[in-house]
């Protein structure tokens, strides 16, 4: 059945879609700022993981690691220096200061790596899974379920410990959280490193199934963007609803219409969705 | 948008100092010419091509004594541009080449799209500008005068292998199409559908991927679904790749896989490997054509041993002697013009007629050449190996077993 082939396909995309806009979506709903430089920031995760692969043999799935530790690191240190004096200001100026970074970050990598395509080149791939008349290329289906491993985790921190309580308590009203003495600049700090690492770690996934150029952010912000919209600003399932709707809707909007229009069918569906459910999917205040 | 602009404000400080440098040296005269080329991007495998062809033809016309062009010789010096596979940079790189760096000639950049764009600069500053890589009739209809195009129109590449596979398996009927939505690779696959369609063949899948696709699923599994006998797919090198990689992974198999453009390049052979096996391609041009000419290079075999030679033993493919023809072309133009002057260049290429080793060249009404006969080519035991026109043929065509 050429169907399941369809949603196999939109499925193991959605997981890594839904890696791309969780991190996107905390940010935005924690810290009311669309962050331009999340793609920027899963571009270097893939660097990350493509220099540890050719350079010391590292395998991607293990860059994953680093790649959270240090886009995290970047990501607190960014909002601690240069976010969190303009974090309460219009969305317009904390929109232009991500602008402005992103395009610096931009062009650094450009001068740094170039504009060539680069794609890791497994020495060991996992190969192919032939299910009947179902083919699952395994290496993009680990990178799926890694990605939900992390959203998972994501979640669970969000939920059970007491940092992630504080960064909630913030998200629900910061003025009481700044009341019951949480410390509110660290607290969006590490806010937006959790953002980071997640964009990071989608980065180092993506490295074994797709090239990435320095200038591929946009593709990659664009689609955390409708996710976001489409799941539901600030929820994390929300997040992970909509990669997976998102991938599918990819998946089957080319069979429908063409591959030519599968990123505009997305959009249409977005502008659809804020006129009819405009808190999206699963958008709720909370996690 | 600063660091733009920075970064073009250097690139005329850099070109004005290449002027000084030349200008200094006032015994030798300099031919200049301005190459905007894609050295990184994703059509870095094509503009680093390029480059080596037109390398090669300036070092082998400098170490011939230069360009005659009467009582002066000149010495061929080109400056090259990294437009980054950005077509808008190229045209801000070409037209600082010309008002800057005074260019006497141009070398169009890669594709016909960018070549397009170009050529209204060249065109409004009447600087002549041949171009190695641009098909697209659409390039040429622009009534423009001083452009001129090294390859003939697209339907002279994708009718020779519907012939020939009408000729040898009849029964391959079933023609699934895959296109990049880009000027040159629609033109092509519109060419073949129509010309499929004429020869009773039937369309079964007809698709396009937006510019910057790495994630071609969804297209294959609809092209594995139609079951066709032919898959054809038109795009440039990273995405052939790409796509006969994905093929792979969603098990779309048929008894011939046809890609154009990239499959004989050894990028392809490399990063497919087995899976470049049987491949078929359509070419401009082939060493195996053996052209003899009376441009500097003499001969296809020439060309062949001077490319291996500096170039790490690489299989020259149509794409590099494309390149230096431009070159090639030039030389003879300004010769026979006696001058550099640029209209009368531009007139000696509109009437020339001359053998070359890359076969023989008269350009059209409209600058596009037409006096090539492309053949097909198809990748066999890891070499391209030429399968059509029959007087040059090496080996007869390969179908996959299904």
């Amino acid at each position: 059945m050429i169907f399941f082939q369809y949603l196999a396909n939109g499925l193991i995309l959605g997981g890594l879609y839904a890696c791309i806009a969780a991190g996107f979506s905390l940010v935005w709903g924690v810290l009311s700022i669309i962050n331009l430089l999340h793609g920027s920031f899963i571009v270097l995760g893939f660097y990350i993981a493509y220099f540890s692969y050719t350079l010391l043999g590292i395998h991607p799935f293990l860059s994953v690691i680093t790649s959270c530790v240090v886009l995290g690191g970047i990501g607190y240190f960014i909002q601690l220096g240069l976010i969190n004096r303009v974090v309460t200001s219009s969305v317009l100026v904390t929109l232009i200061l991500t602008f402005g970074l992103e395009l610096m970050m931009n062009n650094a990598m450009l001068v740094s790596f170039s504009a060539d395509y680069k794609k890791v080149l497994l020495a060991h791939p996992l190969g192919i899974a032939h299910l009947g008349n179902l083919f699952i290329p395994l290496d993009r289906a680990a990178s799926t379920v890694i990605a939900f491993l992390l959203i998972l985790s994501l979640w669970l921190v969000l939920r059970l410990t007491s940092v992630g309580r504080a960064i909630v308590a913030v998200r629900f009203d910061r003025q009481a959280a700044l009341l019951m003495g949480i410390d509110v600049n660290r607290t969006y700090a590490i806010t937006f490193a959790l953002g980071a690492a997640l964009a990071g770690a989608a980065g180092s996934l993506l490295s074994v199934s797709f090239p990435i150029a320095p200038l591929s952010g946009p593709l990659f912000l664009s689609k955390a963007f409708v996710i976001c919209v489409l799941g539901g600003v600030g929820s994390i399932p929300g997040a992970a609803i909509g990669g997976l709707a998102f991938g599918l809707l990819e998946s089957f909007g080319a069979v429908l219409f063409g591959s030519q229009y599968a990123l505009t069918l997305a959009f249409v569906v977005l502008i659809i969705l804020l006129l009819v459910r405009p808190h999206g999917l699963l958008g709720v205040r909370g996690f | 948008m600063n660091l733009k602009t920075a970064g073009a404000a250097i690139a005329v400080a850099a070109l004005g100092i290449l002027a000084t440098v030349s200008g200094a040296n006032a015994e030798d005269k300099v031919l200049k010419i301005g190459a905007p080329l894609p050295l990184t991007g994703a059509l870095a495998p094509e503009g680093l091509r390029m480059k080596s062809g037109y390398d090669l033809w300036a070092k082998t016309q400098n170490e011939a004594g230069g360009i005659k062009a009467g009582a002066d010789t000149y010495k061929v010096e080109i400056s090259y541009s990294d437009y980054q596979s950005n077509t808008p940079r190229a045209v801000q790189s070409a037209e600082l080449m010309i008002t800057e760096g005074k260019v006497d000639a141009m070398f169009a950049p890669f594709g016909s799209g960018a070549t397009k764009a170009v050529s209204a600069i060249t065109e409004k500053y009447g600087v002549p500008m041949i171009a190695a890589q641009a098909a697209s009739a659409q390039v040429y209809d622009q009534g423009f005068k001083y452009l001129f195009g090294m390859y003939t129109p697209n339907d002279t590449v994708t009718r020779p292998l519907i012939n020939l596979i009408i000729a040898k398996n009849p029964s391959m009927k079933r023609v699934a199409v895959l296109s990049r939505n880009d000027l040159f690779p629609l033109a092509i696959a519109d060419e073949l559908i129509k010309y499929a369609k004429e020869k009773g063949f039937e369309i079964v899948s007809d698709q396009k991927f937006p510019i910057g696709t790495v994630d071609f699923s969804s297209a294959l599994t609809e092209i594995r679904s139609s079951n066709p006998d032919l898959i054809y797919v038109t795009g440039y090198t990273n995405d052939n790749i790409l796509i006969r990689k994905q093929m792979e992974e969603q098990g779309v198999t048929a008894p011939l896989i046809a890609m154009l453009i990239g499959p004989t390049t050894p990028e392809f052979i490399a990063a497919t490997g087995k899976l470049s096996e049987n491949v078929v391609t359509s070419a401009w041009w082939d060493v195996a054509a053996k052209f003899k000419g009376e441009d500097v290079f003499g001969s296809a075999q020439n060309f062949e041993q001077l490319y291996r030679k500096n170039y790490n033993n690489t299989y020259p493919d149509y794409s590099v002697a494309s390149a230096a023809a431009c070159g090639a072309v030039l030389a003879i133009a300004i010769t026979k013009a006696g001058t550099v002057d640029k209209a009368k260049v531009r007139d000696q290429l509109a009437t020339m007629d001359v053998p070359t080793f890359f076969g023989r060249v008269k350009f059209g009404p409209t600058g596009q050449i037409n006096s090539l006969k492309p053949p097909t080519m198809q990748i066999q035991d890891g070499k391209p190996t030429v399968v059509d026109p029959p007087e040059i043929a090496e080996a007869p065509i390969r179908f996959n077993k299904k």
